[in-house]
C-alpha cells in the first residue's frame, strides 16, 4: 500500500529494481497494529468471564446451560477459524488480511480460547470425549504459546550461533575436517588410526529427537577420539616431544569438535523452533476430530 | 615374475583414473604405509596389511601381515594360496584386490580399487535430515491423520456402533424401587462433599459398560448410578432431548403423583417468552419436562438438584393465572409469606374444624384442652416438685419438653400426646384402694366412669368389704384422710349408695374435680348424674405447617443451645404461656436466622425444596380446613379427644432425602370431607 502511494513521488533512477522505502521499523506479529488483536481477545475474554459470573446458570455452570451453549458455539467457530491459518499461509497475498495480521489474530484469539473453553467446561472434567476435546485444545494452545515464545527468542540466538555460516557451510566444514583427518591419519599405526576412524565413522551430527533437543551426544565418536588422543599426546609430552602427526590429528579433532558443537547448537535451537509444530498441527487435526465427536455425541445423547 | 598394478581412483565427476605400473619382484607389499608397493589410503587398512608372493605355476600366496584376516571368497583367512587363473578377489576394509593373469607370461595383474565409497559424499537431502526434524520424527501429516483417525474411532465410531447394538435390561431391583410411591422408595441419601472422603463406597453401575460411556457428560447421580452404563434408558432417541417417557418407564406416574391436576398445572404454569425461550421450544425443551428440573450428570446429588427459580417461576404470580388458588404468591425466600398454620378452630370428636390462619394475626387455637405450658415448665412449683418425686425426666428442675413431645421414628415431628402416657404419671385417675389393688377410672369414657363409681358404692352397700378405701380427688388437711375415708364408706342402704355415688360423680366432673384440671366441662339439666356432665371434645393439631416439613431432629441445637433450650429458642412463648389457646409456633423470620442468612457461620440452604416437596403436593385449590372424621394410627383407635389433625394435601413430598412424613402412612385410611 505504502509502496504504491509513494511510487509516483520517487525519482526515476533508471534502475530496474528500486528499493521500497520503509518508513517504519520492523513490526512483528505480536505488536501488529498496536496490539489490536490482543485488545479484541481481552475484550472477548472479559465478556465471557462477566457472562459466566453474572448470569445465573442452573443447576450449575457447564456446557449445557445457555451461557455454556453460547461459549461452546463461539469456541467451536474460533477453533475452526484458527485452524484455517494452515490454509491461509499457503496463499501468498496481502489481502484481505495480511499474513502478519492473520498471525497476530491467530495468536491472541487462540489465547482467548483458554478462557472461553475453560468456562464452557464449567470446570468439570472427566474421562470422556468432551474432556478429551478440552485437553487437546489446551495442548494445542500451550504448544502454540511455546511456539510464540520460541519465535520471539530463538531466531536471534540462532543467528548469533550461526556466525554468518550457512547450514551447508557448517556441514562442509565438518566434512573438510573429516577429509583432512582421513589423510592425516594415513601414516599412523593401528591404535591411532582406529581413534581417527572413531571420529570419522561413529560421529553423527544430528541423531534422534532427544539428542537433538538436549544437544548432548555422550557416545559421540569425535569426543571419544579427542579425549583419547589428548591422553595419548599428554602421555607422550611427559616423556618426550610428542609425535607431530598426532598433534596434527589432535588439532583437527579439536576443530571438528568445535564445528560439531556449533552445528549441534544450531540443531538444538532449530529443533526447539520446530518441535512445537509437531504437536500443534497434528493435535489440532485430532482436536477437530474430537470436536466432531463432542458436538455429535452431545446432541445424539441430548 | 612380475606384478602389474592397476590402481583405480574415482574422479569427482564419476570417471575413473587408472594408474598402472609394473613391479619386477616376486613379493608385493600392501598397506597404508608409504613404503608399501600398493598403498591404500584407508584407515581400516594397517600400515603393512598384507603380502602377495608369486609361486610357481601361476599361483600366488597371500598372507595377512597386519594381524587382520583377509576376506577371500567370503572367508576370512590369514594365509591362502590362490590360483591366478581363478581370478581371485581379496577384500580388505573398503578396498578390493583383484588378481588375474597378465599379458606377459608369468606376470600377474593386480587391480586395487575402492569398493565402499568414502562417507563424506555430500548430498542435499542430508542437510535437511540433519538440520530439520524431518530426520527424527514421522511427518506431521502422518501424525495428524493417525491421531484424528484414532479419536474418531474411539470417540465416535465405536459408540455409534454400540448404539445399534442390543440393550441389556435395567436392574430389576432399581426398576421395582422406582415404581413404588416416593415415600416408600429406598432413596439414596444426599451426599455432601466430605462424604466421598469419609465413606469411600459410592454406588456403582450394575450393568456392563458399552463404548458409549465415553460420551458421558459428567458423573451420574448416586440415585441413578446403577444404570450409569445404560445410556439409552434415558436417551431414548438420538438427537432428541431426554423425554419424560424415559423417566416414566421406571418412575411410573402412580409413584410420582402430579404436582397439581394437569389442567390447573397448565393454567398456572408460566410459559416463558423471548428469544431464548423460543429457541428452547423449537428444540422441544419445554417447561415442565422432568429434565427441565432434574439435571443429570451433575455429580452425586445431581438428579435431586432443582433450580431454585423453578418454583418461583410459577409461584411469583400464581394468583394472576390461577385466580382461585388458595396459595399465596411467593417471589423468593426473602418474601416468603408468614406461616399460616392449620389451627383447630373447633374441636370435635367427629368433625374437628381446622383453619389456616396467619401468625401475623396473633391467632388462638381452640383445642378444647386446658394446658398452661408455663405451669408445667416451671422449675420451682408443685409440678416441678412432683416431677422430681416421680423421677420424671426433668432438666434443670423443670419437666422436659420431650416428656410429652416425643419425636416420631424419623425425628421429623412428634408422636401424638396420650393422656395415660404423657399426663397420667401425675394426673392419675385412681379413685379407690381395694386391698392391694388401685382402682382407676378410664380416661375419655365419662359414661363408664359414672357406671364404675355407681357400682363401687352399690357394692359397698350390699356387701361391704374391709380394706376398701375411697381416694378423694379434692385436697384435704393432712392427717384427716383415714378418718374421712373410714366414715365415708360406711353405707347402710342402697338409696344412700345411689346418693353417695351421684355426689361422687358430681365431684369428679365438677369444676373442682379431677377432669376439670385439663378439660372444659359442661353441665346439662339431666337428673341422671351419668348424663349431667359433658367433657368438651379435644382436638390437637399434629402438623401445623401442612405444606412444609420441618425435621425437628435436625434442629436439635440452635445457636449453641441444645435440648429444651433449643426448643425454647424458637418456640419462645412457651415458658410464659398460661393458656392452651396460645399458638406457640415461631414465625417465618425465625427460620431466616440461619436459612439464607448473610452470616457465613449460620448460612444454610434456603431453597424451596429445603422445606417443600413438589410431586403430589396438592394444587392448593382447596386449603385444608377440616380433619377426617376418624383416624387410625397403626390400626389402633386413638383415645377420644386425642386424634391428630390431618390436613389434606399433606402427603409426603418426594423432594427430600429419605423423608417420609407420618401423614403419608395415614393417607390410605383417610376419609370424610376435606372442606
Amino acid at each position: 500500500m505504502a509502496t504504491k502511494a509513494a511510487a509516483p513521488a520517487r525519482q526515476m533512477t533508471g534502475k530496474a529494481v528500486a528499493r521500497a522505502p520503509r518508513d517504519t521499523a520492523h513490526e512483528g506479529f505480536l505488536a501488529h497494529r498496536n496490539m489490536l488483536w490482543a485488545k479484541v481477545s481481552g475484550i472477548v475474554s472479559g465478556i465471557a468471564i462477566l457472562a459466566y459470573l453474572l448470569i445465573d446458570q442452573q443447576p450449575r455452570p457447564n456446557g449445557g446451560t445457555a451461557v455454556g451453549y453460547a461459549l461452546g458455539t463461539l469456541g467451536l467457530l474460533l477453533i475452526v477459524w484458527l485452524s484455517c491459518i494452515g490454509l491461509r499461509k499457503r496463499i501468498i497475498t496481502t489481502k484481505p488480511f495480511s499474513l502478519k495480521a492473520w498471525t497476530s489474530a491467530h495468536v491472541y484469539l487462540g489465547l482467548s480460547l483458554i478462557v472461553i473453553g475453560t468456562l464452557h467446561t464449567g470446570f468439570q472434567l472427566g474421562w470422556n470425549v468432551h474432556s478429551l476435546a478440552y485437553v487437546l485444545m489446551m495442548i494445542v494452545i500451550l504448544s502454540g504459546l511455546y511456539g510464540v515464545v520460541a519465535y520471539v527468542q530463538l531466531p536471534a540466538q540462532l543467528s548469533a550461533n550461526r556466525n554468518e555460516a550457512t547450514q551447508p557451510q557448517m556441514l562442509e566444514a565438518i566434512r573438510t575436517l573429516d577429509r583432512q583427518l582421513d589423510s592425516a591419519a594415513q601414516p599412523l599405526g593401528k591404535h591411532e588410526a582406529d581413534l581417527v576412524r572413531l571420529s570419522l565413522e561413529e560421529c553423527e551430527v544430528s541423531g534422534g529427537l532427544l539428542r537433538r533437543l538436549t544437544g548432548r551426544y555422550p557416545r559421540c565418536g569425535n569426543a571419544r577420539a579427542l579425549a583419547e588422543m589428548q591422553a595419548l599426546v599428554n602421555a607422550q609430552m611427559r616423556e618426550r616431544q610428542p609425535d607431530p602427526a598426532l598433534r596434527q590429528i589432535l588439532f583437527l579433532l579439536e576443530r571438528k569438535d568445535a564445528g560439531l558443537a556449533q552445528a549441534r547448537r544450531h540443531i538444538a535451537m532449530k529443533t526447539r523452533l520446530e518441535i512445537w509444530l509437531y504437536v500443534h498441527v497434528p493435535i489440532t487435526i485430532a482436536l477437530l476430530a474430537a470436536l466432531i465427536a463432542h458436538v455429535l455425541s452431545v446432541f445424539i445423547y441430548w | 615374475m612380475s606384478f602389474i598394478i592397476r590402481q583405480i581412483a574415482k574422479r569427482a565427476d564419476g570417471g575413473d583414473i587408472i594408474r598402472t605400473r609394473t613391479i619386477e619382484t616376486p613379493e608385493l607389499t600392501i598397506g597404508r604405509g608409504t613404503d608399501c608397493d600398493i598403498q591404500l589410503a584407508d584407515l581400516g587398512i594397517m600400515l603393512r596389511h598384507a603380502r602377495l608372493i608369486q609361486l610357481p605355476g601361476l599361483m600366488v600366496a597371500v598372507e595377512a601381515t597386519g594381524g587382520i584376516p583377509l576376506e577371500i571368497d567370503g572367508k576370512f583367512v590369514n594365509r591362502a594360496d590362490l590360483r591366478v587363473a581363478d581370478r581371485p578377489q581379496i577384500n580388505m576394509a573398503s578396498h578390493r584386490l583383484s588378481l588375474e593373469p597378465g599379458d606377459a607370461p608369468g606376470s600377474v595383474n593386480v587391480t586395487a580399487e575402492r569398493v565402499i565409497a568414502a562417507s563424506d559424499s555430500a548430498d542435499a537431502s542430508a542437510e535437511t535430515e540433519i538440520f530439520s526434524l524431518r530426520g527424527a520424527l514421522p511427518s506431521k501429516r502422518i501424525l495428524a491423520w493417525g491421531l484424528a483417525a484414532l479419536v474418531l474411532l474411539l470417540g465416535l465410531a465405536l459408540p455409534l456402533f454400540g448404539l445399534v447394538g442390543s440393550k441389556s435390561p435395567l436392574p430389576p431391583a432399581m426398576v421395582a424401587d422406582a415404581a413404588r410411591p416416593a415415600s416408600n422408595q429406598t432413596l439414596t441419601p444426599a451426599r455432601t462433599r466430605l462424604q466421598p472422603v469419609l465413606d469411600v463406597t459410592a454406588p456403582g453401575p450394575q450393568t456392563a459398560a458399552g463404548p458409549d460411556v465415553i460420551w458421558t457428560s459428567g458423573r451420574i447421580s448416586d440415585a441413578h448410578a446403577g444404570i450409569a452404563n445404560e445410556c439409552s434408558a434415558c436417551h431414548v432417541k438420538a438427537f432428541q432431548a431426554t423425554p419424560d417417557s424415559g423417566c416414566a418407564s421406571c418412575h411410573v406416574p402412580a409413584a410420582l403423583p402430579d404436582h397439581a391436576a394437569p389442567a390447573r398445572m397448565a393454567k398456572g404454569m408460566l410459559v416463558k417468552t423471548g428469544m431464548g425461550a423460543d429457541i428452547r421450544h423449537a428444540f422441544g425443551l419445554n417447561e415442565g419436562r422432568c429434565a427441565d428440573c432434574h439435571k443429570e450428570h451433575e455429580g452425586p446429588n445431581g438428579a435431586l438438584m432443582v433450580r431454585s427459580s423453578f418454583c418461583t417461576d410459577c409461584h411469583t404470580g400464581l394468583s394472576s393465572r390461577l385466580a382461585d388458588t388458595g396459595l399465596a404468591n411467593v417471589e423468593s425466600w426473602e418474601k416468603h409469606p408468614q406461616f399460616s398454620p392449620n389451627l383447630v378452630v373447633r374441636a370435635s370428636d367427629t368433625q374437628p374444624k381446622f383453619q389456616r390462619v396467619s401468625l401475623d394475626t396473633k391467632p388462638s387455637e381452640a383445642s378444647g384442652l386446658v394446658y398452661p405450658h408455663e405451669l408445667h415448665m416451671s422449675r420451682t412449683n408443685a409440678v416441678a416438685n412432683m416431677a422430681l418425686k416421680q423421677g420424671l425426666p426433668a432438666k434443670d428442675g423443670a419437666l422436659g419438653c420431650n416428656y410429652c413431645h416425643t419425636p416420631d421414628s424419623d425425628k421429623v415431628r412428634f408422636k401424638p400426646i396420650e393422656m395415660e402416657k404423657n399426663c397420667g404419671a401425675c394426673h392419675d385417675l385412681g379413685f379407690a384402694r381395694d386391698g392391694g389393688v388401685l382402682r382407676t377410672l378410664p380416661h375419655g369414657k365419662p359414661a363408664q366412669v359414672a357406671g364404675i363409681v355407681r357400682d363401687f358404692y352399690l357394692s359397698q352397700a350390699l356387701s361391704p368389704r374391709a380394706n376398701v378405701q375411697r381416694i378423694a380427688f379434692e385436697r384435704r388437711a393432712p392427717g384427716r384422710m383415714a378418718e374421712a375415708e373410714a366414715q365415708s364408706l360406711r353405707i347402710t342402704s342402697v338409696a344412700e349408695a345411689r346418693t353417695r355415688a351421684g355426689a361422687a360423680i358430681d365431684a369428679i366432673f365438677s369444676e373442682n374435680g379431677v377432669c376439670a384440671d385439663c378439660h372444659v366441662i359442661g353441665r346439662t339439666a339431666s337428673a341422671n348424674p351419668a348424663e349431667r356432665w359433658q367433657v368438651a371434645p379435644v382436638t390437637l393439631a399434629d402438623h401445623y405447617l401442612a405444606r412444609g416439613r420441618f425435621p425437628h431432629g435436625r434442629h436439635d441445637s440452635y445457636n449453641g443451645k441444645t435440648g429444651d433450650q433449643a426448643c425454647i429458642a424458637c418456640h419462645t412463648g412457651v415458658t410464659r404461656s398460661k393458656l392452651a389457646t396460645d399458638v406457640l409456633l415461631p414465625k417465618v423470620s425465625q427460620c431466616g436466622d440461619c436459612h439464607g442468612s448473610s452470616d457465613v457461620k449460620t448460612n444454610v440452604a434456603a431453597t424451596c425444596d429445603t422445606c417443600h416437596g413438589f410431586h403430589g403436593s396438592g394444587d392448593g385449590s382447596a386449603p385444608a380446613t377440616a380433619a377426617p372424621a376418624s383416624v387410625t394410627i397403626a390400626g389402633r383407635k386413638l383415645p377420644r379427644g386425642h386424634q391428630p389433625a390431618v390436613a389434606s394435601g399433606a402427603s409426603a413430598a418426594a423432594g427430600g432425602s429419605g423423608w417420609q412424613g407420618p401423614t403419608a402412612a395415614l393417607a390410605p385410611t383417610r376419609a370424610g370431607p376435606t372442606g
